[in-house]
């Protein structure tokens, strides 16, 4: 067997041999070792350089993943959401019983999320989804409160049930071609129409949307958001949902491409309710974390505009400066995907560091604990506000560039309605944004200064500069997301 | 002549924001934000020698590629509609800085965000670029939100929030106005560009613009500056923000955020004006006309000086509205005069409101009286800037006015005259009144121990009363680029009976 044929998978084989590997540190120095946080940390980082320069254009194993500039795309960001999350879990769970528990849950979890980015099999894409859903199953009760085990519980019904929504679509696919791989499915003649195609469509799409938390699917992502311990919050919502978008991109584009009028519609429907259900819910909380949730709803349905856009977009209809317009909008959703996966980050590690100082509170997340945040860990409120600006998408931001990429797609396909309908929304959830912020700043503070823990601090800042960096100077990520769109798109 | 002369006046106050953010003292921030803030004023001094007032090209333009792959520009210039502007703006901001030195409450942050507020506003009135105006356009507001919230008045949580959205809620409907352009317009080598001038030439073409779609867009930009103006109707977020921001904060919204939608008007508007439909003209005539009447009266209704101060805003940035669209030659002059001239008065006004909260504690007209018996430097200074505002002959303010109302009659003689008959009198009334029942009459008991106020309120102050005395004798200094850019506007069309107006 040639191994060097096998390198650009090289990223996901270091990531679960660390894995391992810490699992065993953990089992040899009775869980109390610092090494799995750094090992991770390290693994993770080594693992971003591997993914950034692999070879791509390569399938492996029968066919059933493949390294492109796609699943390049999306395996960056999830590597970079997680580590952000290690960085920030040091100092919360390094060195302590169950800490190596943690870190190798995170890593297999960052793992099926690698895998479901590359998978071009229905059979390979379950697979990479099983492995970061159980490792978040997991993760998401491991504080073992009430709260967590209450979100975890949650998360994993809704989870299970997605999975077997999905996994009865692809079935039905199977059947009904013969083949699980994304291509030979794209290939039959799927165009002749009968019920039982629609069946599988639907129950292709309601599990994706399910993973994609759009509503009416979403009921399971403010409580498992907000229950969960924070850090983990931070790798669902900007990580593990992405892994949603990574899969429906390329099952929904490519193998069910004949289908397009009908998903169309279906994620016309789904974009438009998903955004204002979304920000008027947002509206209403008083949990931090529960207007995180209901914020990246939201944001998952301005993504869903991708989709929307794919399905109008004909050959040679073209977005700016003759840029074909399903590229234009592809990567406009990828765009958002990347600065969304940074700022929601950013945004749940903030609340972490603040659930960590009013711990002894009743509800550690409420929107009181943010009063006066400004003076008392300015760093952390700083950034916050940042990253709220940013979701609200306040220029010059990742979430203002993404917005617009998107929106204007959305334009060029003549679906000035769902824009309009876009930037009115983009305008009401300023007003949740501004509510956090105006907590932070405006009001006095409850208690004295505190000390920010400098795992937090440090990843609150690395999110920083990337939002600013996609904001100040999109040119070299759009042209990223434009190749890797360019990947996928026939 | 420095080259990238405006890209730093834009990057100084930035560094400087980010330098006062990081102070430790009130002494080393205050000082991080003179300089930083005289560095633009020095740089727009040295632009204003070098400046070429006869001409109507733009000046001092740089420009990069900045977003290639979206065809986004960094491109910056100035010309006679905008570099009044930016001289303005490089003033006020020095004498608000001075204003508030002696601010003790969180003051490295009040400062970087005055500076902040400034970075935005200039790039506002130099960007060429819709992208990148935009930008700056939406930047502004953050410091603003700020201001109002953290040092503002006891509904600072309500109005700060109610200013962020109102007017980013006009943001956006302008940008969707913005997005409208980009997307229909392509250069012949089918790229897409954001370039106002080039996008706003092309707004001409009727094969390129249905008359339907250009209304759309027309009235999309109009309703944006409109509501940054303010002009009445939409001009209900003004009041609560003036009366719970800081002083600091009501002089930088009054004297250079209003600005931006009068601005919005010249570079924009009035340049697409002969192309839309004409009833446009008359309504935006009929809210320059509502704004003048109504804020006037208001003013005139209003207890609270400050609000008074708010009101009257209102009402004379109604005569830019005015002015500009009444598209004579000496209208349009008499409008951007305006725009310079109440950015200035303003900020004494707002000054004069705030040295009365700080020294008396109340800002209540009828708590007032007699303060010229205690603090006689500050009620000459006040009585100067009342009387500059209400447009007394000699002060800038009388300038402006009488040009847009000269400028205006030829094209709306009713309106005119029924804003000669109504607000100038009101407008006179309440600002009089104001003066006499604060600093006139016997000084109430409880006043005996006040003073006159701190030395640099006075100086600052000062400085803008001699300004108001110095264009108010003097116009031409600046008058004369607002006569090139009256003719820049005008060039295509001469005037609105050719039009077709009337």
């Amino acid at each position: 067997m040639d191994l060097g044929h096998y390198a650009p998978l090289g990223a996901e084989a270091l990531l679960t041999a660390v894995s391992l590997l810490v699992v065993l540190v953990g089992l040899f120095t009775k869980g109390r070792s610092s090494l799995p946080g750094y090992l991770s940390l390290a693994a993770l980082v080594v693992a971003m350089w591997m993914v950034l320069t692999a070879e791509t254009g390569t399938v492996f194993f029968y066919d059933s993943l493949r390294v492109d500039g796609f699943s390049q795309f999306f395996k960056a960001v999830f590597i970079l959401v997680s580590l952000l999350v290690v960085i920030a879990s040091l100092t919360r769970y390094n060195g302590r019983v169950g800490g190596d528990e943690y870190f190798a849950l995170l890593l297999m979890a960052t793992v099926g999320m690698m895998v479901v980015a590359s998978a071009i099999d229905l059979v390979s894409l379950f697979i990479g989804f099983e492995l970061a859903s159980l490792s978040t199953y997991a993760m998401a009760g491991f504080d073992k409160t009430k709260k967590n085990l209450e979100a975890a519980m949650k998360y994993f019904l809704y989870g299970a049930a997605s999975s077997a929504f999905m996994l009865f679509g692809f079935s039905m696919l199977y059947g009904m071609t013969g083949s699980t791989k994304i291509a030979d499915i794209a290939g039959a003649s799927l165009a002749q129409f009968n019920p039982a195609i629609l069946l599988a469509l639907i129950f292709v799409i309601v599990g994706f949307a399910f993973k994609m938390a759009l509503v009416p699917f979403h009921m399971w992502a403010p409580d498992t958001y907000e229950g969960a311990p924070a850090l983990v919050s931070a790798l669902l919502a900007a990580g593990s949902k992405k892994m949603g978008f990574a899969a429906a991109f390329r099952v929904i584009l490519i193998a069910l491409l004949a289908l397009k009028l009908e998903w169309y519609m279906a994620f016309a429907i789904l974009a438009a309710v998903t955004m204002t259900v979304g920000n008027l819910v947002a509206c209403w909380q008083n949990n931090v974390r529960r207007i995180l949730a209901y914020s990246s709803i939201a944001q998952a349905g301005y993504i869903s505009i991708a989709f929307v856009v794919l399905g109008v977009a004909s050959e040679g209809m073209t977005g700016p400066n003759n840029l074909p317009l399903d590229q234009y909008a592809l990567a406009g959703g990828l765009l958002l995907v990347l600065g969304h996966a940074i700022m929601k980050t950013g945004a749940f590690i903030s609340t972490a560091q603040v659930a960590s100082i009013a711990k002894n509170t009743e509800d550690p997340d409420d929107i009181s604990n943010y009063a006066g945040l400004g003076r008392r860990a300015p760093v952390t409120a700083f950034c916050m506000t940042i990253f709220m600006f940013a979701l609200a998408g306040i220029p010059p931001t990742a979430g203002y560039f993404g917005k617009f990429v998107v929106f204007g797609s959305a334009i060029y396909g003549g679906l000035v309605w769902l824009a309009v309908l876009a930037i009115l929304n983009s305008a009401l959830s300023l007003y949740y944004y501004l509510r956090i912020i105006s907590y932070m700043y405006l009001r006095e503070p409850a208690g004295p200064k505190v000390s920010e823990s400098k795992g937090y601090v440090l990843s609150l800042l690395l999110a920083l500069i990337g939002t600013f960096w996609i904001g100040v100077l999109p040119d070299g990520f759009f042209n990223w997301a434009m190749q890797a769109a360019a990947a996928l798109l026939p | 002549m420095i080259s990238n002369a405006i890209s730093i006046m834009i990057a100084v106050p930035l560094i400087g924001a980010v330098l006062a953010f990081l102070t430790r003292s009130r002494g080393q921030a205050r000082l991080v934000a003179l300089i930083a803030s005289l560095v633009p004023l020095a740089l727009a001094l040295q632009m204003y020698t070098e400046f070429d007032k006869s001409s109507k090209l733009m000046q001092f333009v740089e420009s990069y590629d900045w977003v290639p792959s979206i065809g986004v520009r960094y491109t910056v210039g100035v010309d006679c509609i905008s570099f009044p502007l930016v001289l303005l703006t490089a003033i006020v901001s020095v004498l608000v800085v001075i204003y508030a030195w002696g601010e003790n409450h969180r003051p490295n942050q009040f400062f970087a965000l005055l500076l902040l507020n400034e970075v935005g506003v200039l790039g506002v009135f130099t960007a060429l670029d819709f992208f990148l105006f935009y930008i700056f356009w939406e930047i502004v507001l953050i410091p603003m939100f700020f201001l109002i919230g953290i040092w503002g008045g006891p509904r600072k949580d309500y109005s700060a929030i109610k200013f962020f959205i109102y007017t980013h809620v006009a943001s956006l409907v302008m940008l969707l106005a913005i997005f409208a352009m980009y997307f229909t317009y392509r250069l012949p080598d089918g790229s897409r560009t954001f370039d106002m001038l080039t996008l706003l030439q092309a707004t001409a073409d009727k094969s390129i613009f249905p008359p339907s779609l250009i209304n759309a867009i027309f009235a999309g930009l109009l309703f944006g500056f409109l509501v940054k103006m303010p002009a009445f109707p939409f001009h209900t977020w003004l009041p609560d923000a003036h009366v719970e921001a800081p002083t600091a904060g009501s002089v930088v919204l009054a004297a250079l955020l209003l600005k931006m939608g009068g601005y919005g008007i010249f570079r924009v508007i009035l340049p697409m004006l002969p192309h839309v439909d004409k009833a446009f003209v008359t309504v935006i005539a009929v809210i320059g006309v509502l704004s003048i009447i109504y804020g006037a009266f208001l003013a005139l209704a209003q207890k609270d000086i400050k609000k008074l101060v708010a009101y009257s805003s209102i009402s004379h940035m109604g005569f830019v509205t005015l002015g500009a669209v009444a598209f004579t030659w000496l209208s349009i002059q008499g409008a951007m005069f305006q725009q310079f001239s109440h950015g200035i008065i303003t900020c004494a006004l707002f000054m004069s409101a705030g040295t009365i909260q700080h020294s008396v504690g109340t800002r209540i007209i009828s708590e007032l009286g007699g303060l010229a018996d205690r603090m006689p430097k500050f009620a000459s200074l006040m009585l100067a800037a009342f009387l500059a505002s209400l447009g007394l002959p000699g002060m800038s303010g009388f300038v402006a006015e009488f040009m847009v109302l000269t400028g205006s009659y030829p094209t709306f003689p009713v309106y005119t005259l029924l804003v000669v008959f109504t607000s100038v009198g009101v407008t006179a009334g309440y600002h009089l009144w104001a003066c006499q029942k604060v600093l006139f009459g016997p000084i109430l008991k409880k006043y005996l121990d006040i003073h006159d106020p701190h030395a640099y309120e006075l100086l600052a102050m000062s400085a803008i009363v001699f300004l108001t005395l110095l264009f108010g004798l003097q116009p031409a200094l600046i008058t004369d680029m607002m006569g090139t850019a009256a003719n820049q506007v005008m060039e295509p069309v001469v005037t609105l009976s050719q039009m077709g107006v009337i």
